[in-house]
């Protein structure tokens, strides 16, 4: 019996250990994320979290983790804006494939690529396009529309919280 | 004793960890190697071929191209700003927590009978003014739209065809190369793609991809993911009793009770969807549209 006893104790701690080792690492794998002094959305924020950050989990609560930066920031962070593998980044072509390319390089290109589109609604090359197709001016115009239409960081957490979604949810049971 | 104590103890923090740490458990399960999705991605990866050599403007210019042939086919966007910026805002809602937040995303909805909903690459979706209509709160549109993001993120409608090949190796499609011969040919592939995403639809497989990180891209946002299943059902009932389907969610989407079948044990992941936001009053603001 006491034999068992350790056994089933011994195998219990283990899988305490190897839990605590699974959860170590996380790597932030959405926009917009902060990192908080609290577990709470209205607690100071303490730095910007971008894409592909690491960091290492101190402690859980419910649906925040407390992590610490490599640059030594701690905090909290809404779980549901990390994952347990680092975001996978933009193809590219190289022989890496589709998986291999590094997170920064990909927001490097994105964010060329959107700053570049910002200033403008349908591009040179689809207007062109749309020339020999004879697409018609309403369509051309109704696209452009589309394309000018933009939502700031600032403007979605705002809707966010106005819809208690996410880390923004005051309470964790009873659904809005 | 002692030991028993012990055990007990160890036992019932698992047991305490386990019941808090649900949506957390769920968060880890979905980012293991030997997890579903991390195979189905990598057998993504596979069929991979003639997307890779495409880089972003090039996809944004086939984007919008074939944006224009989906307003032309399904209708213009519904006139009511309030209605198209409330959808932006779900849709990027989700999109910054998809598997490819950093691209720009834009949202209309269209004014169509038809219910229907459709991602053309490097960040457009559009959805139906039919489709919105049958929907109950956000978190059944954040489903409609995650669904669409997962098809973007894993670049689906440039896989779709062989002849998206036509692109690998021009480089960066520029106005010079959408005139003339080259034009015919970029026009052609624009009509191809046209096809499968207006017409026959994706791969069965895609379609489930998108499902899957649909349900995914939700939860981590913090809406109900089971709002997706919910969707389902409601297309299946119309399904049932519709007679025009031509180009609908019917006609392009695999069987839906295969979908609604693979979806419920998916949902399993999520053991604290009840708790996730659904958001009905607002929608009812926004999105009842007439």
């Amino acid at each position: 019996m006491r034999i068992s006893l350790n056994i089933v104790a011994g195998v219990a701690l283990l899988l305490v250990a190897t839990t605590a080792l699974a959860e170590e690492k996380r790597w932030v794998s959405s926009e917009g994320t902060t990192l908080k002094s609290e577990a709470s959305a209205t607690s100071e924020n303490v730095v910007d979290l971008i894409i592909g950050t690491e960091v290492t989990v101190v402690e859980s609560g419910g649906r925040w983790l407390k992590v610490i930066t490599s640059s030594g920031k701690e905090g909290w962070v809404y779980a549901g804006r990390v994952s347990e593998a680092p975001p996978v980044g933009e193809v590219s072509g190289s022989e890496a494939g589709l998986f291999g390319e590094s997170m920064q390089k990909s927001q490097i290109n994105t964010a060329k690529a959107d700053s570049a589109r910002s200033i403008r609604g349908l591009s040179p090359e689809t207007t062109e396009y749309a020339k020999s197709r004879g697409t018609t001016e309403l369509v051309k115009k109704s696209l452009d529309v589309v394309l000018l239409r933009k939502v700031s960081p600032k403007e979605l957490k705002v809707f966010l919280q106005d819809g208690k979604i996410g880390e923004y949810a005051q309470v964790q049971g009873g659904k809005k | 004793m002692r030991y028993l104590l012990i055990t007990v103890l160890i036992v019932t923090t698992l047991v305490a960890d386990t019941a808090s740490g649900n949506f957390m458990d769920a968060l880890q399960n979905l980012s293991k190697p030997d997890s579903k999705e991390s195979k189905l991605l990598s057998g993504a990866t596979q069929i991979l071929s003639s997307s890779r050599e495409i880089d972003y403007k090039t996809e944004r210019t086939i984007g919008e191209s074939l944006a224009l042939e989906g307003i032309q086919r399904f209708g213009i966007p519904v006139n009511n700003e309030s209605l198209q910026k409330y959808v932006n805002m779900v849709g990027n809602g989700v999109a910054s927590n998809s598997k490819r937040a950093k691209i720009p995303y834009q949202f209309a909805v269209l004014d169509s009978n038809v219910q229907n909903a459709f991602a053309v690459p490097g960040g457009i979706i559009f959805v139906s003014r039919a489709l919105v209509s049958i929907l109950s709160d956000e978190a059944e549109l954040a489903a409609v739209l995650a669904h669409e993001v997962g098809h973007i993120a894993a670049k689906h409608a440039l896989k779709s065809t062989q002849r998206a090949q036509f692109f690998e190796g021009v480089g960066t499609i520029t106005a010079a190369s959408v005139r003339g011969d080259k034009g015919k040919k970029f026009a052609s592939a624009i009509g191809d793609m046209q096809a499968v995403l207006f017409d026959k639809g994706l791969d069965k497989e895609m379609e489930f991809e998108a499902d899957l990180a649909a349900m995914e891209t939700a939860y981590r946002t913090g809406y109900d993911p089971s709002a997706l299943i919910r969707v389902l059902e409601k297309l299946q009932k119309l399904e049932a009793s519709s007679r025009d389907k031509k180009g609908s969610w019917f006609s392009t989407h695999p069987p839906l009770t295969e979908r609604i079948a693979r979806m419920r044990l998916e949902l399993k992941k999520y053991p604290d969807y009840a708790a996730m936001a659904g958001v009905q009053e607002r929608f009812i603001k926004y999105a009842k549209i007439k």
